[in-house]
């Protein structure tokens, strides 16, 4: 995207200083949201909804579909225009940043949560169904299923995250637990069960070993060994949903985690304490989402369906940030676009 | 309250499909002569003679008749000066009448300008399309065509959804053969649409006729299962895809057919609305009863949705059988089904629960439930009783309780969503009363019935903590004679009908905003039992009252509600919750539980093979070889 490089090099050379202070992102925010009110099937929303990219004005701009049922967003490492999105119709794939899609997987496939590329092998994609786990190793052109050593019932798969450090290691949040396959889905064994749905699981950006996952009623867990066993994680409320959880890409020891009930939470020691970050975000919290920008380290909270918040502090002052009455369902940096 | 999003993937019903009529002319200054009253139009003109119509020859002209009085009806509506008057189904209404042609391509040329999404816009566009194929421009017909590839459509995620998204994909795909992805929301080319369309329906057409439907018995749902099917087998060139439409359809309308009481489709229904689960007569499915089988009037503006139906409805017959099925009420009858619930993403160890449906119908009433628990999460209605009216306009012609559920859980159990968003969702959008104590709509993890013919027990096993923590009983206004009798039992007389209905706890009575009563009863462990009669075998009501004070009767609610009863038919039953029902000594075996038992409609399950019967008449679907076999047994 050549305009905002013009831009930023006209800033520069207008005024010196500022480059110093507005360098170059290397990412691009991308966000999965859906404007308005609750969309109803039959009804003709007047909101755009679908992916929205943050220009360099802050201002965040429409691109690709509008589409009011995205939800996990991943991209091609090696190619920022290939995007697969999450979606009520399934995976939806586009090759070109957004100007044609592809529904690419079929009616078996229904209501993906989130979806994945592969770091280590591109064009392998994997999705978290309600009803299991697929992978795609064609760049999502055909998918099977990967459920083996999933439970037959209780496989419902909310989030899955893939280890960026050793192939095949994929973990994946499901109704009864956190499943982990080492040999690329071919099969899965448990490595923590759970009482309900885990909402989110996250690699450490410092610490490949390192990782956390929110949950619907057993708190925020962690586990310091690629995945392997977890623990509870002290300081966390657990008797309501927390979404999901943040690291910042600048900072080891700060983690953010969001919550509709807790709204936001932050640790600034690496987890061994937590603070409750809600001055300045509307009453009631209803934080839908968080993240953290790895270029600047600004905090973001998904106030659902008020507005987007940012903060410079980690919490500490929080200021509306656009997308108004949105519900935000990832946050994506993705390399920039330039 | 902060306004919430979450994806209610619900049908719109019938606001989607309000008719909207043209202002009125201004009047002229000098005075016109008289005109002769136009007629009014069915929904509004007395109740049709349920006299059954023997010739065949009348019925279907009867038939066209009706389908004709829709189209007319919508057509004069359409006034191109009021575009909101000019919606898809008024252009389907006249191009299935073949009139205005060139002002039908002029809107859809508007229309198409703004593609809605989801499978309520696709299947109205799937009506033009093929309703104009021979009478829309070639500008009109390419912007229909643009339409596809221009708006990515919303596939949803009910059984009702994906019928109608998949049918008009189908269909689309099938008009405009060998293009390519590119020209297509989906991105896939018109013989991957085609494909993936005819997979998916085949799938549905074999789970419902093999482990039953999920929507089943839909008061307003009914029209989304009809409409894709009457246009699959009239415009499917595949004589397979076509035949299976035309076999979907007799399966639909048998089923409503052994299910309505003068018309009236009665509980239970997988799903209804508020309006309608009290006054049945009000959706959808009122329509079908009046345009296939006569009976009752159609409700309010033929429903909207109808007018599409009618489009193509010349294009159906319906079999004789079904007919005779529908306004025969002479005898008697059980009729035992199997369905399925929604699909069951959490919480479950099944995709897809059975469910025992049983229903007992009777000339002046008519008895209908499944075995309890969740069928659908929002608009499930698990039981009634439902008398005989001459006109059911208006009139709440039921009695039933129920406990009233607003969860998280159950929410969770059956939508991809997050536990927080949803209920406030429901409230501010289509399902107003969800979250209300005092709502009739809904059904229970913590409800158990059992149904012996016109006896029916509901047993409430309600955890502490639970949002609403108490049971609600509907009492018409339209009841008589209404009785609290010192045996506990209250006593009514509705129609030709004694109801009795006992509570099995403490109650008040509370009123509800259209007259009506609500029994409350705040007690986590309860129940009711309602037996009702004809009033013919009785010398009054208080002979009923006297003869059920009789019956033997003995309850308790700890540790768990239990009932030992004789019924009114002389069987002894014994019901707890939680534990198989026992009739006269047998326990009832749920697992030899046919897809359809009855005198009309029977299956075994897993057949994929449907025998609907009335006297000699007899017909076959079988999925298992694509063939539809009419018989005619002798009279020896």
């Amino acid at each position: 995207m050549a305009p905002p490089v013009r831009f930023l090099l006209a800033l520069a050379a207008a005024f010196p200083a500022a480059l110093a202070n507005a360098a170059i992102p290397a990412h691009d925010m991308v966000v999965s949201v859906l404007a308005g009110p609750a969309f109803v099937v039959g009804t003709k929303s007047a909101f755009e909804s679908g992916l929205f990219r943050r220009g360099p004005d802050g201002s965040f701009h429409h691109f690709g579909l509008d589409f009011p049922g995205t939800f996990g967003i991943s991209v091609d490492p090696r190619d920022s225009r290939v995007f697969y999105v999450a979606s009520l119709n399934g995976c939806l794939i586009t090759r070109d940043g957004g100007l044609t899609w592809r529904i690419g997987t079929s009616w078996d496939m229904t209501e993906p949560q989130d979806v994945r590329v592969d770091p280590n092998s591109p064009d392998t994609v994997y999705i978290a169904l309600p009803d299991g786990v697929a992978q795609s190793k064609d760049r999502g052109v055909t998918w099977t299923r990967r459920e083996r050593g999933l439970p037959e019932r209780g496989k419902y798969t909310q989030a899955i995250e893939i280890d960026r450090n050793r192939a095949g290691r994929v973990l994946a949040g499901c109704e009864t637990g956190i499943y982990l396959t080492e040999n690329a889905g071919r099969s899965w064994r448990r490595v923590l069960p759970t009482s309900e749905t885990v909402t989110d699981i996250e690699q450490s950006p410092h610490d490949p070993r390192r990782w956390m996952a929110a949950t619907q009623a057993d708190g925020l867990v962690q586990s310091r060994d690629g995945g392997l066993t977890w623990r509870p994680v002290a300081g966390v409320p657990s008797a309501k949903c927390l979404y999901n959880v943040a690291f910042d890409p600048t900072n080891p020891r700060r983690i953010a985690v969001g919550s509709w009930t807790y709204g936001v939470l932050t640790t600034e020691d690496g987890g061994a304490t937590w603070a409750d970050r809600n001055a300045g975000l509307p009453a009631g919290h209803c934080v839908y989402r968080v993240g953290v920008d790895p270029d600047s380290g600004r905090l973001y909270a998904g106030v659902h369906q008020v507005s987007l918040y940012q903060s410079g502090d980690f919490g500490r002052t929080w200021t509306p940030d656009g997308l108004p009455q949105s519900r935000i369902y990832r946050f994506n940096f993705v390399p920039a676009a330039r | 309250m902060k306004a919430t999003a979450l994806f209610l993937f619900l049908a719109v019903g019938l606001s989607a499909a309000t008719i909207v009529e043209p202002p009125a002319p201004v009047r002229a200054s000098v005075a016109a002569p008289a005109a002769r009253p136009a007629p009014l139009p069915a929904f509004s003109a007395p109740v049709p003679p349920r006299t059954i119509v023997q010739d065949a020859d009348t019925r279907r002209a009867a038939y066209l008749a009706r389908v004709g009085e829709v189209l007319a009806w919508k057509a004069k509506l359409a006034d191109i000066r009021f575009p909101v008057t000019f919606d898809a189904s008024a252009v389907c209404a006249k191009l299935a009448r073949r009139e205005d042609p060139a002002v039908c391509s002029r809107r859809v040329i508007e229309l198409m300008k703004n593609p809605g999404t989801g499978p309520f816009w696709m299947f109205p566009a799937v009506g033009m399309a093929y309703l104009g194929r021979d009478q829309l421009s070639p500008e009109a017909k390419a912007a229909i065509r643009a339409a596809w590839g221009s708006v990515m459509q919303v596939r949803g995620d009910t059984e009702n959804h994906w019928a109608m998204y998949y049918t008009s994909l189908y269909l689309m795909a099938q008009l405009y053969p060998n293009e390519p992805g590119s020209s297509w929301y989906t991105g896939k080319s018109s013989e991957e649409n085609l494909a993936e369309a005819r997979d998916y329906l085949v799938h549905w057409m074999d789970i419902t006729t093999t482990i039953g439907q999920g929507e089943f018995n839909p008061t307003g749902y009914i029209t989304e299962y009809a409409i894709p099917m009457l246009f699959l087998s009239t415009w499917a060139r595949d004589p397979a895809m076509r035949i299976r439409g035309r076999m979907t359809l007799d399966w639909l309308f048998a089923d409503l057919a052994a299910n309505t009481l003068n018309g009236e489709l009665r509980g239970s229904n997988a799903r209804t609305v508020d309006a309608s689960v009290v006054e049945h007569w009000r959706d959808h499915a009122s329509f079908y009863s009046w345009l296939l089988f006569g009976n009752i009037p159609p409700n309010p503006s033929f429903g909207g949705f109808g007018v599409y139906f009618a489009s193509a409805a010349a294009n159906y017959e319906l079999p004789e059988v079904i007919y005779r099925i529908a306004v025969d009420r002479d005898g008697d009858y059980v009729q035992r089904d199997l369905k399925r619930t929604r699909r069951r993403w959490r919480h479950s160890d099944v995709l897809a629960a059975p469910i025992y449906k049983t229903s007992y119908m009777r000339r002046n009433y008519a008895v209908g439930s499944y075995q309890g628990g969740v069928a659908d999460p929002i608009q499930t209605h698990t039981w009634d009783v439902t008398w005989a009216v001459p006109d059911p306009r208006g009139v709440t012609n039921t009695m039933f309780s129920m406990h009233p559920v607003s969860s998280p859980y159950d929410l969770q159990t059956y939508f991809a969503e997050s536990p927080d968003s949803m209920i406030p969702a429901m409230v501010a959008e289509r399902k107003p009363t969800y979250d209300l104590p005092d709502k009739f709509l809904g059904s229970s993890r913590f409800e158990r019935v059992f149904q012996d013919r016109d006896t029916v027990i509901a047993l409430y096993d309600i955890p502490p903590g639970t949002r609403f923590p108490h049971i609600n009983g509907f009492f018409s206004k339209f009841l008589s004679g209404v009785t609290q009798d010192k045996s506990g039992w209250i006593f009514a007389r509705g129609g030709n009908a004694y109801l009795a209905y006992r509570p099995l706890a403490a109650y008040e009575w509370r009123p509800t905003p259209k007259g009506d009563r609500r029994l409350y009863s705040p007690h986590l462990k309860n129940g009711t039992i309602v037996q009702a009669a004809d009033a013919g075998e009785f010398a009054d009501l208080a002979a009923f009252g006297r003869a059920i004070a009789a019956l033997r009767l003995a309850y308790s609610l700890e540790p768990v509600p239990t009932v030992s009863m004789r019924t009114l038919r002389g069987r002894d039953v014994v019901f707890t919750y939680g534990r198989t029902p026992v009739v006269d000594g047998v326990p009832v075996d749920y697992s030899k539980w046919k897809l359809y038992e009855g005198p009309y409609l029977n299956a075994e399950k897993g057949s994929r093979r449907l025998t609907i019967t009335h006297g000699s008449l007899r017909r076959v679907l079988d999925f298992n070889t694509l063939t539809i076999s009419d018989s005619v047994t002798s009279g020896r």
